[in-house]
């Protein structure tokens, strides 16, 4: 017993030392900084405990569930929820248990897509623009203004009409209309930033442009990032969800939430489990992503 | 013998952090007449902590005990926060560093000294405006009306401090602490800013409290001085005698350490002294 | 000996916008000197400096360093030989890179091997223990942070150091400590300084020569003998001295 805590407290002193000595300590111990702050609010806590609650059951769908997701079982439709079916069947005999368990790897692949190529993007069109200046400037703010003026819902209709629908297709019309934010904000804190008297430094070495964007002005733009790609995260997933109810995201049998509800809506009120269900795991997954989200806005881009 | 108009015993000013806790004044004590007192320190001593604590205006988490913190024998420790709160500026006034931070920046310099005073009197809006004015022309403001109408953004940083001034007297109080006053202006500016509070306060009688880095120009300015290190006083004695030579056998070794250490026009030399820190000081 | 100043600047015009910022100023430093230019807000000292280092291009007129004419793009040869110092220290190192990091970035800019050494050794000419070394910037007092911009400064062994009011947000024991190392390092490295400032004490500690500034003019150059015997010869500079004196009642 004494062992565990003596090793927990070394390895907490190591992380938490005023004078590390190497490049990992200093870098690990700022992590550590930062986890002990954002532990310390209950509402951040339960936002993570969702989104870990959300990978591990992605993870561990084919366990969890209690039978095959996409199995038709016709003489078994439209069951209320009981012992063996924890919520209920769809209108095909489909567990929607299994279902919203396997859910979540389409939620998580349509969230993580989408973050993961806008976040950077945005990031750099807006460090760019905003340290640049001039023409630079101007024309990829102009594309970002364009980009601004699609509303996402529709612009997802138009590539549906011209690609055809699909899971691949709903996630390229989302991102097309979530990076425009990303860029606009990563673009004035740059014109911040771009007048502190750490960057006039770095110019006084003979940096070039570019290196100074990317190693100087990009590092402080990227909390601020990471808080905007989380809480971006609800919406996108209502989003999809969105798309998925119109019959524009992943196709059948594929089971996405959106999809799921839009399917049950016509049994709204006699067979209450097909829409709810679904409709309630969207809601519990968005609410923590935000929580999650301003807990670590408290944490790392503290105004 | 006169009543003093503050008197302060064991003030301690403690935050409770989730790290710790910090003791930003520990066991102050001193008495203020109708004088001007300077607290005298570095960042991190502990003046602008005191100035806030008189004022209750110290956030949370910080917490605020004192034995004896009295305004006027009226005892500041049991009183209620309204109460409190309508000493503040009615009675005790404080004027800070920037006035740029300081002034709302939506309103013109002129609404702001107007409602400082309808706080605290009941007044129409003309009879405020007229108050108004002949207090910017009492800080030697020579256009008043048309500085009424200015935003602070119009005014320069010397004309921001005389309006900070004028919004803080008006109501005319019987103490004004001043954090910093003059620390963002100018030399020549400086001087002028000090002559109008000087004249003033000894027009009002009233009490002066004048927190500062600035050694020197406490020494000049002020009557008494309170050297202030970690959040104790090093000492208490008369501004004269900071630049009395005889006088420096008594003085406190911090005190003649952040005396050495300034440059001086008259006496140059090869290096600066520097201050070696005694912990026995913090005891 | 070389006759040629370290830094000449004739006839220097910087207008932002409507606002004739700097008006035809002129000055010359010689090599190993330690200059100072005093002025108070508006005076366009910090302005002189940020031309000078090459931070700003919108200047007409001619400024040579070590006898060569400066075009208003400088290379990185230029940036090897002339370095600054900013004024606050809380705003002059990044953030979110150690000390080591900072340190680190101008060796490999240049392409400069055995950063390793190089980083200690600029650690220890600042007085900063070995354990500061990767430390961020939060983590640093305000003097301590005014030491890594120095070493910063230095780590590319220029010959001319631009100090912008390096001590005026520090407070006065902290100050004397800056100040010394200053002095130590230019009489070990032979450099040459101009510090700017609006405190006439520390130019006349620092300084063999200054320039008074006002309004964007050169007002009075004088030798920091003539400003200790409170001897200048125009009005303005006499004023700033009398204000230097402190609060005087009647």
């Amino acid at each position: 017993m004494s062992d565990v805590t003596t090793a927990h407290t070394s390895w907490h002193d190591w992380l938490i030392s005023n004078d590390p000595v190497s490049r990992r300590q200093a870098r690990l111990g700022q992590l550590y900084r930062q986890w002990l702050a954002f532990r310390r609010n209950p509402a951040a806590m339960v936002g993570l405990a969702i989104v870990v609650l959300l990978l591990v059951v992605a993870a561990l769908a084919p366990v969890i569930s209690p039978h095959d997701p996409i199995a038709q079982a016709l003489d078994k439709r439209l069951l209320p929820p009981s012992a063996t079916y924890w919520f209920g069947t769809d209108s095909l005999g489909r567990d929607i248990f299994s279902r919203i368990v396997y859910g979540t790897r389409v939620t998580l692949v349509i969230v993580l897509l989408v973050v993961v190529t806008v976040g950077p993007i945005g990031l750099l069109i807006g460090c760019a623009a905003g340290y640049l200046g001039g023409w630079v400037d101007t024309v990829l703010m102009r594309i970002t203004d364009v980009f601004l003026a699609f509303p996402r819902l529709v612009l997802a209709l138009a590539f549906v009409a011209a690609l055809g629908p699909g899971l691949e297709n709903a996630v390229i019309a989302i991102a097309f209309t979530a990076w425009p934010p990303y860029a606009r904000v990563a673009r004035a804190e740059t014109l911040v930033i771009r007048n502190a008297d750490y960057i006039a430094a770095v110019r006084l070495q003979g940096a070039s442009q570019w290196r100074i964007v990317m190693k100087h002005v990009v590092p402080m733009c990227l909390p601020s990032l990471i808080v905007r790609s989380t809480l971006d995260m609800a919406g996108i997933i209502l989003t999809a969800a969105g798309l998925g109810f119109l019959g524009l995201g992943a196709q059948p049998p594929i089971p996405e939430w959106g999809a799921m509800i839009s399917a049950g809506r016509e049994q709204i009120f006699d067979q209450w489990w097909v829409a709810t269900f679904p409709g309630i795991a969207i809601c519990v997954v968005a609410l923590g992503f935000n929580l999650l989200g301003d807990g670590l806005r408290d944490v790392m881009d503290a105004r | 013998m006169e009543q003093p108009l503050l008197e302060l015993d064991n003030l301690r000013v403690d935050f409770h952090t989730p790290t710790g806790i910090v003791h930003a004044v520990r066991g102050l004590s001193f008495t203020l007449g109708r004088e001007r007192l300077g607290i005298v320190g570095e960042s991190g001593s502990g003046k602008s902590m005191t100035g806030r604590a008189i004022l209750d205006l110290i956030p949370h988490p910080g917490v605020v005990t004192a034995d004896r913190l009295r305004f006027r024998g009226q005892d500041l420790t049991t009183m209620d926060k309204g109460a409190r709160r309508k000493l503040r500026g009615r009675h005790i006034s404080m004027v800070m560093q920037d006035p740029k931070f300081s002034l709302n920046p939506v309103q013109t310099v002129g609404h702001q000294i107007a409602e400082a005073y309808r706080i605290h009197h009941k007044a129409g809006a003309r009879e405020a405006r007229e108050r108004s004015l002949a207090m910017l022309e009492q800080v030697q403001i020579r256009e008043p009306g048309r500085v009424y109408d200015l935003y602070p953004h119009e005014v320069s940083g010397g004309m921001g401090q005389r309006v900070m001034i004028a919004m803080m007297l008006i109501a005319e109080p019987e103490i004004l602490i001043a954090d910093e006053p003059t620390s963002a202006l100018d030399v020549t500016v400086q001087l002028q800013i000090l002559k109008i509070l000087d004249d003033l306060v000894t027009q009002r009688g009233m009490g002066l409290i004048f927190i500062s880095h600035d050694l020197h120009l406490v020494q000049s300015f002020c009557d008494r001085v309170i050297v202030m290190y970690g959040g104790k006083a090093m000492e208490t004695l008369p501004a004269a005698e900071l630049a009395d030579e005889a006088a420096r056998a008594r003085r406190h070794p911090y005190t003649l350490g952040l005396l050495g250490c300034l440059p001086d026009l008259d006496h140059p030399r090869a290096e600066l002294a520097t201050l070696k820190r005694d912990p026995a000081w913090l005891a | 000996m070389s006759t040629k100043p370290a830094i000449a600047v004739d006839k220097l015009n910087v207008s932002f916008g409507d606002s004739h910022v700097v008006k035809d100023l002129s000055f010359a430093v010689a090599s190993g000197e330690s200059y100072g230019i005093v002025g108070e807000s508006g005076s366009g000292k910090s302005t002189v400096l940020r031309v000078l280092s090459g931070l700003n291009r919108d200047w007409s007129g001619m400024i040579a360093i070590d006898g060569g004419v400066q075009p208003k793009a400088r290379d990185k040869a230029f940036y090897r030989n002339v370095q600054m110092v900013f004024q606050d220290p809380y705003g002059s190192l990044h953030p979110k890179k150690t000390v080591d990091d900072t340190l680190a970035e101008p060796l490999a800019i240049h392409g400069i091997g055995d950063a390793e050494k190089r980083i200690g050794r600029a650690m220890a000419e600042v007085g900063l223990p070995a354990s500061f070394r990767f430390r961020y910037p939060h983590q640093l007092s305000g003097g301590q942070r005014q030491r890594v911009a120095i070493a910063r400064a230095l780590v590319l062994e220029p010959s001319i150091l631009l100090l912008d009011e390096p001590t005026s947000a520090l407070d006065v024991s902290i100050q004397a400590e800056v100040l010394n190392l200053l002095q130590a390092l230019r009489k070990e490295r032979k450099l040459t300084y101009i510090l700017v400032s609006h405190d006439l004490a520390v130019v006349a500690h620092m300084c063999e020569r200054l320039l008074v500034m006002q309004f964007g003019r050169g007002v009075e150059e004088m030798t920091a003998r003539t400003l200790a015997a409170r001897n200048p010869q125009t009005a303005y500079a006499q004023q700033l001295l009398t204000a230097s004196e402190g609060f005087r009642r009647g």
